[in-house]
């Protein structure tokens, strides 16, 4: 049975007054105490075992008499419970204020209107949304995918590449267009003058094919060449790896500071994560003795080369 | 009746505003405040301060590739105090970090994630990836060899998610590799859509737990947690500004003996700079390095994968973890979990840091 406000009020010998108010446990979210108007003031008493409650009355267990020991109400040592945030009241409390009801604008009673309305609304959604999916997505997604720059570069003389297996850092300035912004910045790749046994262990005797995405060969480098140029960003995660003449374990390799995998200096994988060896760019030497690249690169962390740029 | 009375009065009486402010501020805490709850008001603290001083970068700095690095130099060098706040908002976003994971390490402990709490828990799941996506994207903006190298090996990590991973990854860069397009990109990311996302998810989480209710201490009986309760004013509310105190003077102090230093502009090519991420991704730069992960399935494995997991088994925890005991002695394996992932990470930094000057 639930406790109602204006409840008569009942102590063992007779009735004493009425539930003005009740007090509930932030906590343990039920009600501890009811406000009882006696005749001539207002008392905090808790609900105990002995407390049965019945439609419109609280009845206790000890005589009127007691009523007195229970303090005065002090109004200022309480809060509004619509002042207080405590999480779940409602599913606790059953006392009040007690089903109210608002009744439903008569109009849309019925339901087959109330589902017409909620369906046309979705369905404007749907209608503005649909044919802008496409655009938006063109629009975010324009500059993600770009065709393959097969430009010559040069990146120096094959005069300078004097000392066989010992990779040479070359730099060189790039133009790169990015949407509106046209920007130069300087790029470098390692240029290797290999050894025959460099040469076998890159070539295995065999030319280099660079297939586009549609399969179709755009560059081959011949085993002839007396140069290797490896493209400067490491096919682990794509940081760039230096040389080092003095590995503590491996002596004279290529080494990236990132995740430090380690590379002879014919590119093979020596030690490290990486998964494959390095890539050997697209070259070719002009009549000057000028060693030129297609600038490609590839997709780090695959097994094989797959080209994006 | 003073004029700030009227006014009060006034607004009061069209929008009930007395008992909205009431109702924030009582709040019942069973078992009382504690210092031990601060962790979640001084994350929103820091949140702020990052959302203020990030506005004022804003106001010169610009977020284009022929341009970012020269106004952060601007920033740093030449306005009067723009190495204060560049580096306050620099400091900030470690403490962010450090804060998010005590927070998190807090509620784990205390095993407040579990019924009637998951969805507090989760929305605090995704509040925490985009505090990882705001460290992620702002390290790009200063446009300085540090930043470009952290975002070419971070994004090229996510390009080793399986089927969208190319897409994502060009999604992020504008292109095949990192460039104008990923400034722009990074920029709105970090200050218009992760902002948002935050404060959205951020009102879920507080509102969520509200709801449920703040969970307490693990350890009392029904009678201590009413006879201690507290209302979250203003003994709470104390202690959250002590600790908010606390913070602002540990990230002011570091801004002023540690300020932000700007490495050369970005560039493909790296000269003598050696790439690493922020302190907080060491961990996972330094997995990357584990034998155990090389090779194509080893870095996916390790960059995707295992981190993925991890996350799946963070927003699944109180649903694996069912058991209603929250005190940590009675729960050891929780508890050994994440002290054993706790300890790896520490080590892992510690590698991290021990290797470089190899």
């Amino acid at each position: 049975m639930t406790l109602k406000i204006k409840s008569r009020v009942r102590c063992s010998d007779r009735d004493v007054g009425e539930v003005t108010r009740v007090i509930i446990d932030a906590i343990g979210k039920s009600i501890s105490h009811v406000v009882i108007q006696l005749d001539d003031s207002e008392r905090v008493v808790p609900l105990d075992g002995d407390t049965v409650i019945t439609e419109g009355l609280v009845q206790f267990g000890f005589p009127s008499s007691k009523m007195g020991q229970y303090p005065l109400l002090d109004r200022g040592n309480y809060q509004q419970v619509k002042e207080v945030e405590i999480a779940g009241l409602e599913r606790h409390l059953e006392v009040f204020p007690g089903e109210v009801l608002v009744p439903v604008p008569t109009l849309e009673r019925d339901i087959t209107r109330r589902t017409f309305f909620t369906n046309f609304t979705n369905a404007i959604g749907v209608v503005l949304a649909l044919p802008l999916v496409y655009p938006v997505l063109r629009f975010l997604t324009f500059p993600m995918y770009q065709g393959f720059d097969n430009r010559w570069i040069r990146i120096g003389n094959i005069g300078k590449i004097t000392e066989a297996d010992k990779p040479k850092l070359v730099k060189f300035q790039k133009t790169v267009k990015e949407g509106y912004l046209e920007r130069e910045f300087q790029k470098s790749h390692w240029v290797v003058k290999i050894s025959d046994a460099l040469r076998e262990e890159i070539y295995h005797g065999k030319s280099i094919e660079y297939k586009d995405s549609n399969g179709k060969v755009y560059w081959v480098n011949k085993p002839d060449n007396d140069v290797v140029v490896f493209s400067g960003k490491c096919p682990h995660l794509g940081c760039a790896y230096k040389w080092k003449e003095n590995h503590k374990r491996f002596g004279r390799v290529f080494w990236c500071p990132c995740h430090l995998s380690i590379y002879d200096s014919g590119g093979k994988v020596l030690d490290g994560p990486a998964p494959r060896r390095l890539d050997v760019l697209p070259m070719r030497i002009a009549g000057t003795g000028e060693i030129e690249i297609i600038d490609a690169e590839f997709k780090a962390g695959k097994d094989n080369m797959i080209r994006i740029i | 009746m003073s004029l700030i009375n009227i006014i009060h009065n006034w607004i009061d009486e069209r929008i009930d505003l007395k008992t909205l402010q009431a109702k924030m501020l009582n709040e019942p805490m069973p078992g009382g405040s504690s210092y031990a709850y601060a962790f979640g008001s001084a994350l929103l603290f820091i949140f702020i301060m990052q959302a203020t001083t990030g506005i004022f970068l804003m106001f010169y700095y610009a977020p284009t590739a022929d341009h970012a690095w020269q106004s952060t130099q601007y920033i740093l060098k030449e306005l009067d105090y723009g190495w204060f706040i560049l580096s306050f908002h620099f400091w900030g976003a470690s403490a962010m970090v450090v804060m998010l994971v005590s927070h998190m390490l807090q509620v784990f402990i205390w095993g407040a994630y579990k019924k009637p709490r998951e969805m507090v828990w989760l929305a605090g799941i995704v509040l925490f990836l985009i505090v990882m996506g705001f460290g992620f994207t702002g390290y790009l903006l200063p446009w300085d060899q540090r930043a470009f190298w952290g975002t070419t090996v971070g994004v090229e990590i996510m390009d080793k998610a399986p089927i969208v991973g190319d897409f994502l990854a060009r999604f992020l860069r504008g292109g095949p590799t990192a460039g104008a397009q990923t400034l722009s990109r990074f920029f709105v990311i970090h200050v218009m859509i992760l902002p948002a996302a935050l404060v959205i998810m951020f009102s879920l989480h507080l509102f969520f737990f509200r709801k449920a209710g703040p969970a307490g201490p693990f350890k009392a009986t029904a009678k201590e947690l009413e006879t201690k309760m507290e209302f979250f004013f203003p003994r709470q509310v104390f202690k959250d500004i002590v600790v908010m105190a606390g913070v602002f003077v540990v990230i002011a102090g570091l801004s002023v003996l540690s300020p932000v230093e700007l490495l050369d502009e970005a560039s493909p090519e790296p000269t003598d700079y050696n790439p690493e991420p922020e302190w907080y991704f060491l961990f996972l730069f330094q997995l990357l390095r584990l034998p155990m992960f090389s090779g194509q399935l080893g870095e996916f494995l390790g960059a995707i994968a295992l981190p993925g997991l991890f996350i799946v088994l963070l927003m699944a925890l109180p649903f694996i973890n069912r058991n209603p005991e929250r005190h940590p002695l009675k729960r050891p394996f929780a508890m050994s979990a994440v002290v054993l992932l706790m300890v790896s990470i520490v080590v892992l930094t510690w590698l991290a840091i021990a290797s470089r000057s190899e």
